[in-house]
């Protein structure tokens, strides 16, 4: 018998038992809906930490600390091998220093060095207006931000600043756009200002160049104003020369010439006494997190796949039994034991296929509905959570199909080896 | 030319064994219609599988054409069967969900006769048992004596040299069933088939060219049938 013709057969006999077939299809496509959903939220989840990732960290960056000392372990004085400075929780934490930098950028592939500037200052105002709380970080042109007014291309001039569109609201700026090319002031205090004599402050007066909205992604551009490197290291030497601190960074981002080559530098800096993390592996941890996730969904689709194909195997050994006569004529008419097995698989693989479908597009229905919803709730921007991959969708139902005809395999196998004579005996 | 050779066939084992076929020897020449008779028990369906292929007998010979069926691989037996043989049983086994059409094309399928050739033979086989605008139709739709006809559409679609009937009139009334005997006959006598009809209405057992009654697994009497050296009168 043809396999075409085997085929054709077996789904026949599934449309003459509709009600049973479509149940366990669909007992099947509960598995599918699970898998199909939940490899969907792994596909988005990770598309959207990516996007997170790309959004605040620069591929070509490494942030990199030094190792600090064992908790309990005595460590020699060194004065000149930067030092350590008490960290949260009063544990000791060690820092770069000026030599460290200079040690860091004689590694082969590095391009430049840059420590962690980040400096505090006082407060932001502009003419007329109240001071507030800022925190300051320095821009690169490698991390993507949103802008709501103005746009910064390539590096950001001294005297320049994005502002956050809360800051330029706060401000008094009609809108984001009216913020742009307006100019706002920064004070800082001088920190080895002695006890008896009155803080020394200073004032710096930046350009707005542009402000930047609120993203689904960014996390920086929501709380910190950006200035350049030069600036901030200016702040910063104003705000700690003198002090125990100055020259010494909790965190330097080392910046290398070839992306792929981050992973050997970051080998290297480990060697020398360094903890580096690249842009991958802030990816890598996220990721574990959502793949973890993912593997409990899937864990559930797996049961009910599982479940189904008990429901597989069960309809299966009834459908023989009820088609006993059917068998033993197909056979006294010169249908081979295995193409008698065949029509049985044949049958499962349909439900499974049926299953996977059924299953799979639900799952698409629901997904492309809910999509907006997660959206809306989650705060994402634009951002789908739910992302259906083709082929990751044909997998499933080839898997399933799989699933099934392994599950009809004890069927086929009793309906193969069925006696014609006796199966043609029963009324 | 079928030739069976002291076929023996026993069911059970030891002490229970039961001698369901005992030295059967006869030929039935290419073309005859036969007639295997007896009460029920006898034995005599239990022949007809043997002869068919379908049981094989512990001793003997089906030889059909010069060569011994009881000796090939199943896989050859059941293209044998496909190619050569057909059956029309009492209680029809046609598929009452499926069209007439599905149902006969059934052989087809099973020899592999090729797409384009099955609509036109279906629908001659269809049309020599007058169903020919029933093709569409659901088997479940027919009265009792039109799924018998269906069942010989069935039968004969492939054009098999031996048909083999199992009581084939007896879950019908005498009219009914006297139009599904003229079919079969006809179909015997136009194709050059033997047919080989397992009944126990003498009425249908006298129509045929020859008669073998079988008793208790053995050869009680034959009518019109030479029966060969190795057979048994009792």
């Amino acid at each position: 018998m043809k396999i075409s013709d085997t085929i054709r057969r077996a789904g026949r006999s599934l449309r003459q038992a509709k009600a049973r077939t479509l149940l366990t299809s669909l007992a099947i496509g509960v598995g599918a809906f699970t898998i199909t959903l939940s490899l969907a939220g792994g596909q988005g989840g990770r598309d959207y930490t990516d996007a997170i990732v790309k959004a605040n960290t620069d591929v070509n960056e490494l942030l990199v600390t030094k190792k600090a000392p064992q908790a309990n372990a005595i460590q020699e004085y060194a004065p000149n091998t930067g030092g350590t400075s008490t960290g949260p929780l009063g544990r000791s934490v060690a820092t770069i220093s000026n030599a460290d930098i200079a040690d860091i950028q004689k590694i082969d592939g590095v391009e430049s060095v840059t420590p962690n500037y980040e400096p505090s200052v006082n407060y932001i105002t502009t003419e007329g207006q109240k001071k507030y709380v800022a925190t300051l970080a320095t821009y690169s042109p490698s991390v993507a931000l949103e802008y709501a007014a103005g746009s910064v291309s390539g590096e950001l001039g001294d005297n320049e600043i994005i502002l956050t569109q809360d800051y330029a609201a706060v401000l008094g700026f009609a809108n984001a756009a009216d913020a742009v090319g307006k100019t706002v002031v920064i004070n800082a205090t001088k920190l080895s200002t002695s006890f008896e004599k009155v803080p020394q402050t200073k004032d710096y007066t930046f350009v707005v160049k542009a402000v930047s909205s609120k993203s689904g992604l960014a996390f920086r551009s929501q709380s910190s104003m950006l200035i350049s490197i030069n600036e901030a290291k200016n702040i910063y030497t104003y705000v700690n020369e003198g002090t125990s601190a100055y020259g010494q960074f909790l965190l330097t981002s080392v910046h290398v010439k070839d992306a792929s080559k981050a992973s050997d530098i970051k080998s290297v800096l480990a060697s020398k006494g360094y903890d580096a993390q690249t842009a991958a592996d802030v990816l890598g941890t996220v990721n574990t997190f959502i793949n973890v996730l993912l593997g409990i969904l899937l864990g559930f689709g797996a049961l009910a796949v599982l479940t189904s194909v008990f429901g597989i195997i069960n309809t299966q050994y009834i459908s023989v039994l009820e088609r006993t006569q059917q068998i033993g004529l197909m056979k006294a008419l010169g249908m081979s034991a295995r193409d008698v097995g065949r029509l049985f698989k044949y049958e499962a693989a349909w439900v499974g296929f049926l299953g996977g479908v059924i299953g799979s597009g639900f799952a698409f229905i629901v997904g492309t509905l809910a999509n907006p919803l997660i959206t809306k709730a989650l705060n994402l921007g634009d951002i789908s959570l739910l992302k259906f991959a083709p082929t990751q969708v044909a997998i499933v139902i080839v898997g399933l199909i799989l699933i099934s005809v392994g599950a009809g395999i004890l069927p086929a196998r009793k309906a193969s080896r069925l006696d014609p004579i006796e199966a043609l005996r029963t009324e | 030319m079928i030739e069976i050779k002291s076929i023996t066939k026993t069911y059970g084992k030891k002490q229970n064994a039961f001698l369901a076929l005992d030295n059967i020897s006869f030929d039935v020449p290419d073309g005859m219609t036969i007639a295997i008779i007896g009460k029920s028990g006898s034995g005599k369906s239990t022949l007809m599988h043997a002869m068919s292929g379908l049981d094989r007998p512990e001793i003997g010979e089906v030889v059909i054409d010069g060569e011994n069926i009881l000796t090939l691989k199943q896989r050859k037996i059941d293209a044998f069967r496909a190619s050569k043989m057909s059956f029309i049983f009492q209680s029809f086994f046609i598929q009452p969900n499926e069209t007439c059409y599905d149902n006969v094309v059934l052989p087809l399928e099973i020899a592999e006769v090729s797409r384009g050739q099955r609509r036109a033979k279906v629908e001659a086989a269809l049309a020599a048992v007058e169903l020919g605008d029933k093709i569409r139709v659901k088997a479940a739709n027919l009265s009792g004596g039109q799924k018998q006809r269906l069942a010989i559409a069935r039968a004969i679609v492939n054009e098999p040299k031996i048909l083999f009937a199992d009581e084939p009139t007896g879950n019908l009334d005498s009219v009914t069933g006297g139009v599904v005997e003229d079919f079969l006959f006809n179909y015997s006598r136009t194709n050059k088939a033997t047919l080989i009809i397992v009944t126990h209405d003498p009425d249908l057992a006298g129509k045929c060219d020859a008669q073998i009654e079988i008793v208790d697994g053995k050869i009680y009497s034959t009518k019109g049938l030479k029966e060969t050296s190795e057979g048994e009168i009792a």
